[in-house]
């Protein structure tokens, strides 16, 4: 099996690196949309439905140590995603650290001390409502609403209903963090079964696994997902015709394999 | 669901204003009153531990009064994978801990406060952290533990059942906070514990008894006016602040009182407690 030009291998592992993709890309199909857009549409349904000013979900970088903004909605949003806090500090720090919820307003600091995150981004809240995203006991990160228009803060009441969108988007990020760790795991998997069969897959192999796959066809193939969604979306005339022509198309691609390989 | 129903955390249900629950003390029990409890007491010589995000040593809300702290950290290379260290002056990274050590200090003005910082960025450690914090504070000559932090992850029942019973047999009070979600919330579970939620009132020294489980006491929680990080200070929710008022008011029975157990402070609270009345024998 070290042979690296032994064909029957080159073509397993071609076929491997194929359904690696494939999982990856099913797996993305199954959420709504891609996670970032589900993602935004929550912090900004959140925002409006509570009245705030402002929405955002930071996700946990534990390596790091901080938290990371992943999408972000309204006053003091602009240029907010992908920037880092850290871990240990601050309400949203304490959220993810405890696990617990917290509704804060009003925070008056003595000038000497503020060090102030909010200050750097140029906008201050007023009034903060935060809740931990989990993944069972895993916090995944934490949700934020800030400034309730109308009210010097939030209540009780916004806390439990926050804690229901958090509930959605903890769902979101955990499943799109499950599919990501998806090829790591089969690769891991693959290679201990290779080891306790004592059998050693090839560095050419093991390289052809490990690549990620090619930025331009992941694209390709999320474009395609996108475009399966708005399928779904038409009525059932039109997604017969849709699905009649992908077919016509599927045809005619596997033709011209067969043409071009020589095979079949 | 009421209007009202929908204005407190959960597990906080039995101290809304229809739900409180009218109880009677009767005999010998009746003579125990607030004043008896702890009239005049300061809290002076008690040792209270506050197990959070740290306490800011030098912020006005704590005048002072507090007089040491460690910050356990998880280290995969340290005994145990924890590691304890002094932090001198204590520290808070956050606010919340020195929130629950100001509510302390205004019903306790001269208790020893020590900080027993547990919450860091390791997120799958954290629970040990926090355990270990339990665990320093029974080992370090505590009287009163404030726990304004649960988990909920069934794995860690015995370990947190060990611990709080360990406290409970050396005489330490263990004060927990229920979790604002409705979950299962350890230690506060437990009936070795003093479990605290919210009522919507404000006034420090009125509390409730509720004879049902899950949370005995109900102590005030809900937008109040709390010390902050950075000599600062904000308006804050949650089951979190409603723990150190029942701290703060057993530190003062402590103080008063020492020989009590856990138990006999238990039944101290009951008798003193805003919806038990006294049936004076005639």
């Amino acid at each position: 099996m070290n042979e690296p030009a032994d064909p029957e291998e080159t073509q397993l592992k071609h076929e491997l690196g194929r359904l690696i993709q494939a999982l990856e890309t099913s797996g993305k199909a199954t959420l709504p949309s891609s996670a970032n857009e589900l993602l935004s549409s929550i912090v900004e349904a959140a925002a409006r439905i509570f009245g705030a000013a402002a929405a955002s979900i930071l996700l946990v970088n534990e390596p790091d140590g901080v938290l990371e903004f992943k999408v972000a909605y309204g006053e003091g949003s602009r240029d907010l995603v992908g920037v880092s806090i850290p871990l240990n500090q601050g309400i949203a720090g304490y959220v993810a650290m405890s696990g617990q919820p917290i509704a804060i307003s009003d925070v008056d600091r003595d000038a000497r001390f503020n060090r102030d995150f909010a200050r750097s981004t140029g906008y201050v809240p007023r009034s903060i409502l935060a809740t931990p995203l989990m993944a069972g006991e895993r916090v995944l990160g934490v949700m934020e609403i800030l400034d309730k228009i109308n009210a010097p803060a939030f209540g009780m009441q916004d806390m439990e209903l926050l804690g229901i969108f958090a509930r959605q988007a903890a769902l979101a990020i955990d499943q799109a963090q499950r599919i990501e760790g998806l090829g790591v795991a089969m690769l891991t998997g693959l290679e201990n079964l290779a080891g306790s069969v004592g059998v050693r897959l090839s560095d050419d192999m093991l390289a052809a696994l490990r690549a990620k796959p090619e930025p331009g066809i992941q694209a390709d193939l999320q474009k395609l997902v996108e475009v399966l969604h708005e399928f779904s979306r038409l009525g059932e005339l039109e997604r017969e015709l849709a699905l009649d022509v992908l077919s016509v198309f599927a045809g005619y691609g596997k033709r011209q394999r067969r043409l071009s390989t020589g095979s079949g | 669901m009421s209007e009202d129903e929908k204005t407190l955390p959960a597990y906080s249900l039995p101290f809304l204003p229809g739900a409180i629950r009218e109880l009677n003390s009767c005999g010998p029990l009746s003579e125990i009153t607030p004043d008896w409890a702890w009239g005049g007491s300061t809290g002076k010589g008690v040792r209270v531990a506050v197990v959070d995000t740290g306490i800011e040593h030098d912020h006005p809300a704590v005048a002072g009064q507090v007089r040491g702290g460690v910050v356990i950290e998880w280290d995969e290379k340290a005994e145990d994978n924890l590691r304890i260290e002094t932090d001198d002056p204590p520290q808070d990274v956050a606010g919340h801990g020195t929130a629950c050590a100001g509510i302390i200090h205004s019903l306790a003005p001269e208790a020893e406060l020590y900080s027993v910082r547990v919450l860091g960025t390791n997120m799958s450690g954290r629970a040990y952290q926090f355990a270990a914090g339990v665990d320093w504070a029974v080992e370090n000559g505590m009287d009163v533990v404030n726990l304004s932090l649960s988990t909920s992850k069934k794995d860690y029942f015995a370990m947190f059942h060990s611990l709080t019973d360990d406290a409970y047999f050396k005489n330490i009070m263990l004060v927990s906070a229920a979790s604002n979600f409705d979950e299962p919330s350890m230690p506060s579970l437990y009936s070795s514990v003093f479990s605290v939620a919210s009522h919507a009132g404000k006034d420090p020294f009125t509390y409730y008894y509720n004879p049902s489980p899950p949370v005995e006491f109900g102590a005030p929680g809900i937008d109040l006016r709390v010390a902050w990080k950075d000599h600062g200070y904000a308006t804050s929710t949650g089951n979190s602040f409603a723990a150190p008022h029942i701290a703060g008011i057993i530190t003062l029975i402590r103080a008063k009182h020492p020989e009590l157990t856990p138990f006999q402070i238990k039944s101290v609270l009951w008798a003193c407690a805003a919806n038990v009345h006294r049936k004076i024998a005639s």
